[in-house]
Order: structure tokens, then C-alpha cells, then sequence
């Protein structure tokens, strides 16, 4: 395979091989060990491997925050790293007469939630809250905003007044935030709300109110084309809701202003635009978790990529 | 066995210099074609974009963006200039829907890209693409033999079009 990276793959069968690549115009960078992906283990018996340093694998990526909690080694170690990531309840606002349509009503959601103690307890602490999907210091972040106020005064006057107080919400996620949803309808009982969890892997019952979506930004600096576009324009993914115009008008203003600062603004507009609307459940960026033998040395990306120019064997 | 008692060098490779990864990630795809293949541009492990294979980035108007190439060989020592990347750029506008994560990666088919020479890339995006640099860390810049005899097709359908 002829290409420039810093590795070169030498073959693919259950494990992917990667070599230095020994012309790499970039001496930093180019790697100083074979990398081998292996495809074929189990990741908790990977993760047991690492812990008990048997030499069989030595990084695990996507290490989830109970699994990360509870490991305990001598011989190695859970690396945590703050990433470009956001965890997100996705409001369902095309299911049938769906309350969600009202930003009102996404708003007592929003601020319904003690978002400190549900990742505390939730996720045993591993992440940031932040506003909207950017984290204070980044690129884009309005230094201005704050991520919703716990309100349950106001949260609860909101659901009354939407008619919604006593009704049912039904919150849709993977295992890895079962202990994130368990938090979050516990908020929603304090402002008149039943929650029913729906941890599932496959695909949800129609009927759902809130999904809990995971999500990364890998961009150089253009958070609203990869995360913000996903979740709420046209063509995302992850939008569950009619197009937004004002979305829309914000991300083309967006594409046309080339030039910086003038484009890091309306980032900010963006975010700002998201956060009014309360255009999702907005929750928290979680850290990427590793599990890490002590005999290597390993930089984590903030992208949450697996790149491993700078991976290491410690003597 | 010592080196000199088997009379040969030892093994380039072994435990003592193999990292062995699993990354259970539903785009471990994404990461190897990143550490396997390089871009214009790339992200570092603090979130940042940084030149790759181009050094530099210069809007020189709103809709006109040039960059200057890096010196750089392929593995089979073939030099890699702003040819080359006129090249990728050739390929991938080759298809209408190219990028596995999106068409929100696609350069507009009216976007032209130009060599000015061995070092100067200019390309026009026509009514402006903030965007592009997002564009251009998906847009990987491959050697001749690469695109010769792989390519990014689909081996079963000759085709590189995605569904996505």
C-alpha cells in the first residue's frame, strides 16, 4: 500500500497490522513501534489482559465509565482523556402531537436536571459539562454561556403549563448511560414526570421521548459542520425534528464567512442559537477512557481517533 | 540464542517493540485510514488542526484558498508535490458521494483545484466554502500506484460511490 501516513499496513486478517513508515517527511511524529490491532478479542477479556499485563493486548479504547470505576491493577492503568465529545438527549419531535415541538417544554427539561450529580453518579465524574456541545476554551465556546441552571421551580411551572405534569417520558439509550438515564428520571419526578428507561442496543419504540446520543468532533476547528449539523440541519443524522430554519439560515451564514474571527462568531451564534432554543437534552462531554498497560506510554487524541504515531514501549 | 550465535540479525520486529491495540469502535476504520494515509491537514492530540502534507494555508480571498505543498516521498520513492494532491483531488470529484461519514464532506462539483507549480495548490470554491479545511483532513492524498492499483473502489463493484 503506497501512501504517506505516519504508518504503513502490512496486512489485515483478525488483526491489522501497522509498521513505521520509514520515508515519513516528519521525523516527531513517526512512530517508534509495530502497532497490531487485534479484532478477534473479546474487549472485556482484552480489558482483563491489560490488567493482568499478560502481554496479550495492551490499550483498550471506548473503556466504559463502570468498567473504568472498577479496575484495579498493579501492572496498569485507565487513562482518561478530555475529548471533543458530547453526550446528548435528542428531543423526539416527530412522533405523533410530540410536546417536544415546544422549546418551552424542552427548556423545563433542561432544566430539570442536576447536571453535576448525574455525572457524578452517573458516570462516576468522567466528563465536562458545558453549554451546548462546545466546552468552555475551545474553539467556538462563547465564554458567556452557561450550561442551563438546575431550576426545578421554573422546570416544574413549565411542564404544568405545557399540560405535560404526570405524563410519562420515555428515555431511549445504549447500556454504556443506563446509570445516566436512572439520574436523569430522578430530575423528572421532581417536576411532576414519570420517566421509563429504554436501555437497548436495538433500535427504539416509536414512541420515545428523549434519546441519549454519543458523538465526536474529529474537525479542525469546525465543530457546527461535524456535530451541531448532525444533530439539528439538514441531512443530520441525528435530527429527529422538522428542518429548522433558523438552524438552516445560521449554518449557511456559517459556510459563507470564510475569513477568522468573523467565522469563530458565528460558531458562537451557533451555540447560543442551540442553547435559546433549547434545541436538545443538553447533558455533558464525556472523557474517552483507556484501559493502559504500564509498559507503554500512550497520548490520547482529543478527537477520540486511535492514532498512535506517538504510542510508545517504555524501555 | 545471541545474535552472533545465529549468525543473522535478529528480528526487526517483536513483543519488545509491538503495541497490541483493541479498539472496539464502530469507526476504528476511520482511525486506521488516519494513521495509514496522511491529508493537508490533521487534527493534534489537543483538538487543534495543524498543516500536514500542505505547511501552509492562505485564504487569499473569500473563495480562493492556496496552499504550499510539504517535501515528501512516498514509500516507494515517489516524490509527493501539488501534482499529487491535484491528483486526489481529481479522483475523489470523480464520484458524487465519495465519503463513508457524509456528503457534508464533498467539495461542490464546481469547486476547480489548479497546480500553480511543485509547491503552489490554488483552489477556487465558487460562492465561498468555510468548510473547506473540514474537507480537506477527509481528503486523503495517496501515490500513483495507490490510486493505479487500489484506489478507494469497491472491490466486488468498481464503484467508490458511497450510500451514505
Amino acid at each position: 500500500m503506497l501512501t504517506s501516513g505516519t504508518s504503513t499496513l502490512k496486512g489485515r486478517t483478525d488483526e491489522v497490522v501497522m509498521e513505521p513508515n520509514e520515508t515519513y517527511w516528519n521525523p516527531a511524529r513517526k512512530p517508534k513501534v509495530r502497532i497490531v490491532y487485534d479484532n478477534a478479542i473479546d474487549k472485556a477479556e482484552a480489558i482483563r489482559s491489560v490488567a493482568a499485563g499478560d502481554g496479550r493486548v495492551d490499550v483498550v479504547f471506548d473503556v466504559v465509565p463502570d468498567v473504568a470505576h472498577a479496575f484495579r491493577s498493579d501492572r496498569a492503568k485507565i487513562q482518561a482523556k478530555r475529548s471533543k465529545s458530547v453526550l446528548t438527549g435528542v428531543f423526539n419531535e416527530n412522533k405523533p402531537n410530540s410536546p417536544w415541538v415546544k422549546p418551552e417544554l424542552r427548556r423545563a427539561l433542561n432544566l430539570a436536571l442536576d447536571r453535576e450529580r448525574i455525572l457524578k453518579d452517573g458516570a462516576h465524574g468522567y466528563g465536562e459539562i458545558m453549554p451546548v456541545f462546545i466546552q468552555q476554551g475551545r474553539y467556538g465556546s462563547d465564554p458567556a454561556l452557561r450550561p442551563f441552571a438546575h431550576d426545578v421551580g421554573t422546570a416544574a411551572h413549565l411542564v404544568e403549563e405545557g399540560g405535560l405534569k404526570g405524563q410519562k417520558v420515555v428515555i431511549v439509550a445504549s447500556p454504556t448511560y443506563g446509570r445516566v438515564v436512572d439520574e436523569i428520571i430522578k430530575d423528572l419526578h421532581e417536576i411532576g414526570l414519570q420517566g421509563k428507561a429504554v436501555i437497548t442496543r436495538e433500535e427504539p419504540p416509536e414512541d420515545w421521548d428523549v434519546k441519549l446520543e454519543w458523538y465526536f468532533d474529529w474537525s479542525p476547528q469546525y465543530p457546527v459542520g461535524v456535530v451541531h449539523r448532525e444533530f439539528f440541519g439538514k441531512g443530520g443524522i441525528l435530527r429527529h425534528a422538522p428542518e429548522d430554519a433558523g438552524f438552516d439560515r445560521l449554518y449557511e451564514k456559517l459556510l459563507r464567512t470564510v475569513q477568522q474571527p468573523a467565522q469563530e462568531e458565528v460558531v458562537r451564534e451557533v451555540e447560543r442559537y442551540c442553547h435559546d432554543q433549547a434545541k436538545a437534552l443538553f447533558l455533558y462531554s464525556p472523557n474517552t477512557l483507556f484501559a493502559v498497560s504500564d509498559r507503554v506510554g500512550f497520548t490520547a487524541y482529543d478527537t477520540c481517533m486511535s492514532e498512535l504515531a506517538e504510542t510508545v514501549v517504555k524501555d | 540464542m545471541t545474535q552472533s550465535e545465529g549468525g543473522g540479525a535478529p528480528p526487526k520486529w517483536g513483543p519488545h517493540n509491538t503495541v497490541r491495540v483493541v479498539d472496539p469502535s464502530p469507526v476504528n476504520w476511520l482511525s486506521i485510514t488516519w494513521n495509514t494515509m496522511e491529508e493537508p491537514n490533521r487534527v493534534d492530540h489537543d483538538g487543534i488542526g495543524q498543516p500536514s502534507l500542505a505547511e501552509s494555508f492562505t485564504w487569499v480571498d473569500d473563495e480562493t484558498l492556496e496552499m504550499t505543498m510539504r517535501d515528501a516521498v512516498y514509500q516507494d520513492g515517489e516524490r509527493f508535490d501539488a501534482h499529487m494532491f491535484k491528483l486526489g483531488f481529481d479522483k475523489v470529484q470523480e464520484w458524487d458521494n465519495p465519503h463513508p461519514p457524509g456528503a457534508f464532506l464533498n467539495f461542490a462539483p464546481d469547486v476547480t483545484c489548479e497546480a500553480i507549480d511543485d509547491k503552489t495548490i490554488r483552489m477556487r470554491f465558487p460562492g465561498k466554502d468555510s468548510a473547506a479545511l473540514m474537507k480537506l483532513r477527509g481528503m486523503h492524498l495517496p501515490s500513483t500506484r495507490f490510486w493505479n492499483e487500489w484506489g478507494f473502489r469497491d472491490p466486488e463493484t468498481g464503484s467508490a460511490e458511497g450510500h451514505w
